[in-house]
């Protein structure tokens, strides 16, 4: 992926595991299927004919509408997934994420409190894991999902260890 | 049985690991000074009356009720015919003595104690629990008076620690002198001054502090006037004259009446909080008074203030006022008193705000800081700027080419860095001006949303602590936000390596040993209790850039 406008010079990330695509595409999947049953019972009844008075083209554009937002996101999660990014520097982690709305933030290792390293059952399956960080800012949001359950367990000790390191108060 | 002045009840549980210590009832002299054998001192045996007046209040109004009724209406009180009479007494006599015992039971089981590092506090008739805070962890000290506690000469003592939510450690109440006390010998301890050995029962005097300002009470209310409370008000006055007019419907009555008791509320709060504001600077940290029921005096050591906000409403313009606020650790976002506690200068002239600003940042960074700061509070940019968002006196601000897309504000938001801060200002009608220590800084974060790309432009926003400042860069050119965002990530770092210690006062003891070591650097006999504040008063001013400027030379 090409270095975007707001991504700091000579910054070689490192992407997430691709298989976190196939992760979110199954829960996108799931969603889809649940969200399209509920708005197309609508469009059910008004076709089987039990609530005849239903606008039709409020049916159609309930089912319709919901499939073409959802397969319009399905598509765009293969690039989502590529987009998010983590480098480890001297002083500080960068993380960056988006598409649209881009972020790019800096965890400085010494204003680190404590770092998560969660696992949900889907992600477990594939061997995959979130790293999160936590600072005494609830603002910072910085997770990296879909790390490799190693490299995940090896980016704990070293943000811990270079955190421990760099300790500041607050 | 070691306790001196019990009533012969040996507390079954609770004593802990530290049970060899004496229980002294708090009543008894003052004894809050250090403690080395680990004594046990209670809250004042008045405090779960002042704490459950609430309770008693109910009581007495539903009893005394019933019966100045039936007194009232000249009938016998029910409770008191036919031989009733003797169970009534003794069901308002099992509840009171119920109620005492309550009160009782929570007073003994209630109990603290302060070492060289830590403050630990024990609470709780069944449910114990036993709380422990390091000193030199504390991010805020506070002395709470109430109404009812102001009438009995008592007082709360809070104590925070930076969890952003309840305090770490809440006395209620001790006598005001006692609480006074314990600020002082926590925040010496927190300091990281130690009592010499042979002086450690001698009290810790209060650090000498200097006023340097106070809010007068008519200006207050000038700020309550020009509050958006009275752009409300006059919204719903207009409002209720025009249903009035067009329904030809007593309308007016109905939706004043509400509206009336918000906005008597909207000025109460501002004036009940904001009376009798000072502020006053002590080598412990900024301390700020205010409070017209209850009274509050705060204590921010330094270097616990993570951001600052500095805020101007539309009305406060023809005044020049300002209202500034602080999030500091310990005192999160909790809306009690209306984020009075937030509050660093309720309304302040622009000269008031610097010198508010020179204790919360007290090295700026700047050759000129009267200028960056002004510029900030009130500046904006020219029409007529180049594409890259120009420089205007310090500041950069939006490029030319976002003015239709925020066509009020291009002018105003902007950025400017000093040596030891960031400014980001912003807002054309309600100004704003925040300001981040460099060493504060938690994450930065840049942002583009797909309009900003078009544009070139992206927010830069600055991560601190729960608090209601929120410094936020916004829509600055594209490559001067990339350049920022790498720039203020190693200013960060490098401020955060030559910050001060987190005992504030290590550094200077260490270089001034005689200084402000307090009580055991001289013999504290018969010392007159005016002469060392007097002799000591000298002392911020000089030794109030020692720490900074050591710590550049050093960095």
């Amino acid at each position: 992926m090409p270095s975007e406008a707001i991504d700091p010079a000579w910054i070689n990330w490192i992407r997430v595991s691709p298989k976190y695509i196939t992760v979110q595409l199954i829960g996108w999947a799931i969603f889809t299927v649940v969200a399209l049953a509920v708005l197309s019972v609508p469009l059910a009844l008004l076709l089987t004919g039990v609530w005849p008075d239903f606008p039709a083209w409020l049916a159609w554009l309930l089912s319709v509408g919901t499939l073409v937002a959802r397969i319009w996101i399905g598509l765009l999660i293969p690039r989502q997934v590529r987009a998010i990014g983590y480098a480890e520097r001297d002083e500080d982690l960068l993380i960056r994420r988006g598409l649209f709305f881009q972020r790019v933030m800096v965890v400085p290792y010494g204003r680190m409190q404590y770092v998560d390293v969660a696992v949900g059952p889907l992600e477990r399956a594939f061997g995959l894991c979130s790293v999160k960080l936590h600072t005494a800012s609830p603002q910072t949001n910085a997770s990296i999902p879909g790390v490799p359950a190693a490299e995940g367990a090896r980016l704990r000790e070293q943000l811990s260890d270079r955190g421990q390191a760099r300790l500041a108060g607050l | 049985m070691t306790v001196p002045g019990s009533t012969g009840q040996d507390p079954p549980q609770g004593r802990g690991p530290d049970a060899p210590g004496d229980v002294l009832p708090a009543s008894q002299g003052v004894p809050l000074t250090p403690d080395p054998t680990g004594i046990w001192h209670r809250v004042h045996p008045v405090s779960p009356l002042v704490r459950g007046w609430i309770a008693v209040a109910a009581i007495a109004y539903f009893f005394g009720r019933d019966w100045f009724e039936t007194v009232f209406r000249g009938e016998e009180f029910w409770g008191l015919s036919g031989g009733r009479a003797v169970w009534t007494v003794l069901i308002v006599a099992g509840v009171v003595l119920l109620l005492l015992a309550g009160f009782f039971l929570s007073w003994w089981f209630t109990r603290y104690q302060v070492t060289d590092d830590h403050v630990r506090v024990n609470s709780g008739v069944l449910f114990r629990q036993h709380r422990q805070a390091r000193l030199d962890r504390v991010q805020a000290i506070d002395v709470i008076q109430p109404l009812l506690a102001r009438i009995f000469g008592l007082a709360e003592l809070k104590f925070e620690v930076a969890d952003a939510g309840e305090s770490a450690v809440r006395l209620a109440y001790l006598p005001l002198a006692s609480a006074q006390e314990l600020r002082a010998t926590i925040l010496a301890r927190a300091a990281g001054l130690t009592s010499a050995p042979g002086h450690a029962q001698e009290p810790v005097p209060e650090a000498p502090e200097q006023q340097i300002l106070a809010v007068p009470g008519s200006r207050i209310v000038g700020a309550a006037l020009l509050s958006g409370t009275t752009v409300f008000l006059v919204i719903m006055l207009i409002a209720a004259g025009l249903s009035t007019f067009v329904f030809d419907a007593a309308f007016g009555p109905a939706l004043l009446l509400p509206a009336a008791f918000g906005v008597a509320a909207g000025y109460w709060s501002t004036f009940s909080t904001g009376y009798n504001f000072r502020a006053a600077v002590s080598p412990d940290g900024i301390r700020l008074r205010y409070g017209l029921l209850e009274t509050r005096a705060q204590t921010v050591p330094p270097g616990r203030v993570q951001a600052v906000e500095i805020m101007q409403s539309p009305l406060w313009r023809f005044k020049g006022w300002y209202r500034m606020r602080v999030n500091v650790a310990g005192y999160g976002v909790s809306t009690e008193n209306s984020g009075a506690r937030t509050t660093l200068l309720p309304v302040g002239t622009q000269q008031e705000v610097m010198q508010m600003l020179a204790l919360v940042l007290p090295d700026p960074g700047t050759e000129d800081p009267f200028t960056v700061f002004a510029a900030g509070l009130d500046g904006i940019a020219d029409t007529e700027q180049n594409d890259g968002g120009a420089s205007d006196d310090g500041f950069v601000t939006s490029p030319r080419r976002v003015r239709w897309l925020s066509w009020l504000t291009w002018r105003r938001n902007g950025f400017a860095v000093t040596g030891t801060a960031l400014l980001a200002r912003g807002g054309r009608l309600w100004r704003s001006l925040a300001v981040v220590p460099h060493e504060r800084t938690q994450s930065i974060a840049l942002h583009q949303g797909p309009l900003a790309r078009r544009l070139r432009v992206a927010d830069l926003r600055l991560h601190t602590t729960t608090g209601p400042v929120t410094p936020v860069v916004y829509q600055i050119d594209a490559d001067t936000a990339r350049r920022l965002f790498d720039e203020q990530a190693s200013r960060a770092a490098a401020a955060r390596r030559r910050s001060l210690p987190e005992r504030w006062l290590e550094a200077r003891s260490e270089a001034t040993p005689d200084a402000l070591s307090g009580p055991g650097s001289e013999p504290a006999t018969g010392r007159p209790a005016g002469h060392q504040p007097q002799q000591e008063a000298q002392q911020p001013q000089q030794d109030g850039h020692h720490p900074e400027q050591e710590s550049h030379h050093g960095g």
